[in-house]
């Protein structure tokens, strides 16, 4: 049982790797990276005020791929 | 907060940098989100008109989505977001889980989001009137659960029970039908973005 869901997860992995493939070979990914987090209406919060600023936003400029 | 550098988790401990194609599965929903919270900015045009793919589905469409970025600007999709989402008394569309699954706003579906959102400790801005069930916000919810951003990790398979009950339930539709409206190519390209990177999410969560 849990081979089976270890061999699914690895085979989603290779989908999606696949998937993204065609981006990862374009320019995407640094121009998503400029995309500012956190902007959509609603705004999600960690209750207890986790705030997500410069940290998130130092995340998506690390994420680039190239 | 986290120390690492890949960190985004709140208590940093623990945090694991993120495969690289959760990041892209994280950026793309970013994306998404972005021009549909509100009208994009002309950082945000000049930013996505660098974006671009190769030839397969997805890289085509990004790459349709940023040439429609460098041919516009923003008064033009202000115009379009007002007329797409907002309109005089109702948009064309109407952004909202609760309304794509049921006709009407504040439904079951919208009740279920805010059940699960309280179960991730999620809880949304005072300061913001609309439904949480906008598409910008379950988009925005979806990256979080996947890099963490929220404090806490999710299971893949929590993710997937997230993903069918408010995204996979009514965005592919709604991004088909983004896509079919004639108001900008900005944003009809940024349906037909939607449309394939969910078609790819869909089907990576049935591995799960």
């Amino acid at each position: 049982m849990e081979e089976k869901k270890a061999t699914a997860k690895t085979d989603r992995r290779g989908f999606l790797k696949l998937a993204g493939a065609g981006v990862v070979g374009g320019g995407a990914a640094a121009a998503a990276a400029a995309v500012p987090a956190a902007a959509a209406p609603v705004e999600p919060t960690k209750t207890e005020g986790y705030q997500e600023t410069e940290h998130v936003r130092r995340y998506y400029e690390l994420a680039k791929f190239m | 907060m986290g120390s690492g550098a890949m960190s985004i988790s709140s208590d940093g401990d623990d945090a694991v940098a993120l495969a690289a194609e959760d990041q892209l599965r994280v950026q793309l929903l970013q994306l998404l989100a972005t021009p549909l919270s509100a009208p994009p900015s002309a950082e945000l045009l000049e930013a996505l008109s660098n974006i671009g793919g190769d030839d397969t589905a997805l890289g085509q469409a990004l790459s349709a989505c940023g040439a429609a970025a460098r041919d516009t600007n923003p008064e033009a999709e202000a115009e379009a977001y007002q007329d797409l989402f907002i309109g005089i008394g109702a948009g064309i569309l109407v952004p909202f889980g609760s309304y794509y699954q049921t006709g009407f706003l504040h439904e079951k579906p919208l009740a279920s989001l805010r059940e699960d959102m309280s179960s991730f400790g999620v809880e949304q801005d005072p300061s913001v009137k609309e439904p949480e069930d906008h598409i910008a916000s379950v988009l925005e919810m979806m990256a979080g659960l996947i890099d963490g951003r929220f404090g806490t990790e999710v299971s893949l398979e929590r993710q997937k029970t997230f993903y069918d009950d408010h995204v996979g339930s009514w965005a592919p539709h709604f991004f088909k039908d983004l896509a079919a409206t004639r108001q900008s190519a900005f944003y009809s390209a940024l349906g037909a973005l939607g449309v394939i990177f969910l078609e790819i999410e869909t089907k990576a969560f049935e591995y799960v």
